[in-house]
């Protein structure tokens, strides 16, 4: 199972920030080892060894685009949204390869006994691509505009609940003090979401968008392709290509197609099963464990899944391993029906959960629902391993008489996502406290995505009692009982975790495989040709 | 083509005039190639799911892996038994949809010609405006809006763009028949228009009217297939050829037989269904 292991964790988070200067120069001062490979967030690497050499143009191309991309650092929805913006903007922490927070803009985030007052120390030296230094009174202004209670942006669900606007204050221009109304020990998790990502005085200009990171923009056309440069005066170490171009494709199909026809070097999310065809054309592949997941979900207030047997009935049904090896190709791990397999607190004494028909049957006719018929949405804007999953998941249940009909939509995020009674959905990798409030809380306590409509106070309570206690040890006693009720009464049905596959051309060089997100966190500043 | 001078007589020389004109066909020899391969590809379809060494959806090993005839699929099924269960749908859904078409277009057609006049004007220029759709787009503009649809949906959509093109050949032929002595004679006697046109029109439009169904099969294979591979199968998971294709067009170096398999299926179909009509056209021709 892929997490952290406990030795990876000799310091506490708040040491790691502590010495966070420390650990970005050693991080960020190497291009040679980067070029060499990376760390031990998984397989592959990227490129050969030798000096990188600076110069040039990279062309990226995504998936998912279309006539909704953005460039606004608060909002990305696509694969090309994301990239784009960790290239052009910076949050205050950040997410490194293992899934450990860093410092970014900040150079601490430290907070008091009691997980309520948290300073935040900015980076000194760090400007905006205007020239501009990058001040606390930014920050403020970046977070209120993402966690404004009215309107909460992406990041800003569980933030503006939890943020005192009126005790909150910048200190001077390096330091800003956040209150909160509540004690929340895991604020800094909140603030290294690369969906908060600072901006000059916290308003987004679309026409010139600035931002801090080692690529400033040049141009961008929604849906087609978008153009940044190098930015000479970046704080950490400058990137090495000249010029970063990412380009929209409309599917997989014409993206692979590119990168073997050299017009483009690299690709995020390759399709799995297109890892020989990239290999035997010469190309590169980078392999990370991850902790994505595609899950199937149950609505628990709906028949029949609002019945508990059925929804542990359902889950004695997958083949999980077998769902790994023919949809995913092996390029993953077992899930356990938990989600956050990368958080410390991640149950994983809970017994694996396995395929078991005559105990799903035996659930299933004390439920009253013998030959139970149900109908399963999925479609292609789930991601490529959606629709086979549910083929496949449809073709084990026979074995217990389970009739479960596939029904593609076209697309499937419309108005009625989350509305769905058996459907699927993707998860990117997140720690159990903000997945647990954004995946299973209610709408109106930052629950943005219930798919499940799950609503189970015992399991919230657990949370945000987990959420305020600063005792990471009786934090973690606390989030495995939350996921155990999960474990036991969940409408989630989570057979395994995808590893991230990217493809690369022969000629690129210094792409570290990551935990977190795709090609080393789209970190194309580490990148040469 | 019989041309019976009465009623009475036209209808016992109409029940021998099919037989005449299939001897006729079977003397060309495209005719007997594509009705050849058109029989093999059909008892194919109907026979092999009963052979198949895997299921539909059965699961035969790695994705792409070399095992079996032609290796798996995306997904680990085998290619070899998921073309033998595609062939079904495919087949059963073209043949309806040009059964239907070929129908709803001979009685457009025939009902123009023969009522004449403003009746045929109008008739005909409402069916030109169905015309100026290509085929596949009425169908991809419906299937997009529908949430799920089924089968009978797709025939009726490939149903509704064959009936135009139908109905224009249909009339054609129909009005050199409807001023013939035979027909005039029958409407002369007091015969219904309906029975007219039953009895004594249709049976006389029997030649092209074959050789159109042969070219309308030909077509709805084309578009069905076409369909699937673009995503509009009615069963996601299901050994469709066209949505074959579809699903593994990425692993086509890795693993080619997945696409290639299915095109040949289809493209032998449609060859010899197109065989057999060009066959029936020259036949209709020299029967002339």
């Amino acid at each position: 199972m892929n997490q952290n292991s406990p030795s990876s964790w000799k310091m506490s988070r708040r040491q790691v920030l502590r010495y966070s200067g420390i650990s970005a120069v050693a991080i960020g001062g190497s291009s040679f080892l980067a070029a060499c490979g990376g760390d031990d967030g998984g397989g592959g690497g990227g490129g050969g060894g030798g000096q990188q050499s600076s110069g040039g143009q990279l062309i990226h191309g995504a998936t998912g685009g279309g006539a909704k991309d953005t460039l606004d650092p608060h909002q990305p929805v696509t694969a090309a949204d994301i990239a784009r913006c960790l290239n052009l903007y910076e949050p205050l922490l950040i997410w490194d390869n293992n899934y450990a927070l860093q410092p970014a803009l900040a150079e601490s985030v430290e907070a008091s006994k009691d997980a309520i007052t948290w300073t935040v120390k900015m980076r000194a030296g760090a400007t905006f691509h205007n020239g501009a230094p990058v001040t606390a009174e930014d920050a403020w202004l970046s977070i209120r505009r993402v966690a404004d209670p009215k309107a909460p942006l992406s990041a800003g669900g569980q933030l503006s609940q939890i943020i005192d606007f009126e005790s909150s204050k910048v200190v001077d221009d390096t330091t800003l003090q956040i209150v909160l109304n509540t004690p929340y020990a895991i604020l800094d998790s909140l603030l290294a979401e690369y969906t908060l990502g600072i901006i000059p005085g916290g308003k987004f200009d679309p026409s010139a968008p600035v931002g801090t990171a080692a690529f400033a923009y040049k141009s961008f056309e929604a849906g087609k392709t978008s153009t940044f440069t190098k930015y000479a005066d970046y704080w950490g170490d400058a990137a090495f290509l000249d010029e970063l171009v990412i380009q929209d494709f409309a599917d997989d199909n014409a993206k692979v197609n590119a990168l073997q026809a050299q017009q483009i070097q690299t690709l995020d999310n390759l399709p799995y099963n297109l890892v020989d065809t990239i290999k035997g054309a010469g190309g590169g592949v980078l392999t990370a464990e991850g902790g994505q997941w595609v899950p199937f979900t149950m609505r628990v207030d709906q028949a029949p899944f609002n019945d508990v047997k059925v929804r542990q009935a359902m889950r004695l049904l997958v083949d999980r391993q077998a769902m790994i090896d023919q949809t995913l190709s092996g390029y993953g791990s077992l899930g356990n029906d938990m989600y956050a397999p990368l958080d410390v607190a991640y149950a994983s004494d809970l017994p694996q959960r396995e395929q078991d028909i005559d105990q799903a049957k035996s659930l299933l006719a004390s439920a009253g629902v013998d030959g139970l018929q149900v109908e399963l949405f999925t479609g292609d804007d789930i991601g490529s391993v959606a629709v086979p999953a549910a083929n496949l998941f449809a073709e084990q249940a026979k074995a217990a008489g389970v009739d479960i009909k596939v029904t593609k939509k076209t697309p499937f995020y419309d108005d009625d996502y989350l509305s769905y009674t058996f459907a699927q959905d993707f998860w990117n990798t997140r720690n159990y406290i903000p997945q647990a409030v954004v995946g299973t809380f209610p709408p109106a306590q930052g629950g943005t995505y219930n798919e499940t409509h799950w609503d189970n106070a015992d399991h919230r309570d657990l949370v945000n009692a987990a959420a305020k206690e600063v005792d990471e040890t009786k934090r973690a006693t606390l989030l495995h009982d939350a996921q155990e009720i999960e474990y036991n009464e969940g409408g989630l049905i989570i057979w395994g975790f995808r590893q991230q596959v990217d493809g690369y051309a022969a000629n690129v060089q210094g792409l570290e495989p990551s935990k977190y997100l795709p090609l080393g966190n789209y970190k194309f500043s580490k990148v040469s040709l | 083509m019989s041309h019976p001078s009465t009623g009475a007589p036209a209808a016992a020389e109409t029940a021998s005039a099919p037989e005449s004109f299939f001897r006729r066909a079977l003397r060309q020899k495209r005719f007997v190639f594509g009705l050849t391969g058109t029989v093999l590809v059909v008892l194919f379809a109907i026979v092999a799911p009963f052979l198949s060494p895997y299921g539909e959806k059965e699961t035969a090993g790695p994705p792409y892996a070399k095992d079996g005839l032609f290796g798996t699929d995306y997904i680990g099924q085998d290619v070899l038994s998921r073309v033998m269960h595609g062939g079904q749908e495919v087949l059963v859904i073209s043949v309806l949809a040009t059964l239907v078409g070929m129908v709803v277009g001979i009685l457009i057609g025939v009902v123009a010609a023969y009522a004449g006049g403003w009746w045929d004007e109008i008739i005909m220029r409402l069916n030109d405006v169905l015309l100026a759709f290509p085929q596949i787009l009425l169908s991809l503009v419906v299937l997009t809006a529908l949430r799920n649809p089924s089968d009978w949906v797709i025939i009726l959509l490939v149903a509704a763009g064959h009936a135009p093109r139908v109905a224009r050949v249909a009339r054609g032929v129909a009005l050199g028949i409807v001023s013939r002595d035979f027909v005039v004679a029958a409407e002369a006697l007091g015969e219904k228009r309906s029975r007219v046109i039953v009895a004594e029109v249709l049976p006389n439009m029997t030649g092209p009217l074959l050789a159109e169904a042969g070219l309308r099969l030909t077509y709805s294979i084309g578009i069905v297939a076409a369909l699937g591979f673009l995503g509009f199968a009615a069963d996601p998971g299901a050994a469709n050829w066209g949505q074959m294709m579809n699903e593994n067009r990425l692993g086509l170096q890795t693993q080619p037989w997945a696409v290639l398999a299915p095109v040949l299926v289809i493209a032998i179909f449609t060859i010899a269904t197109n065989l057999m009509a060009d066959g029936l056209a020259q036949a209709s021709q020299k029967g002339d």
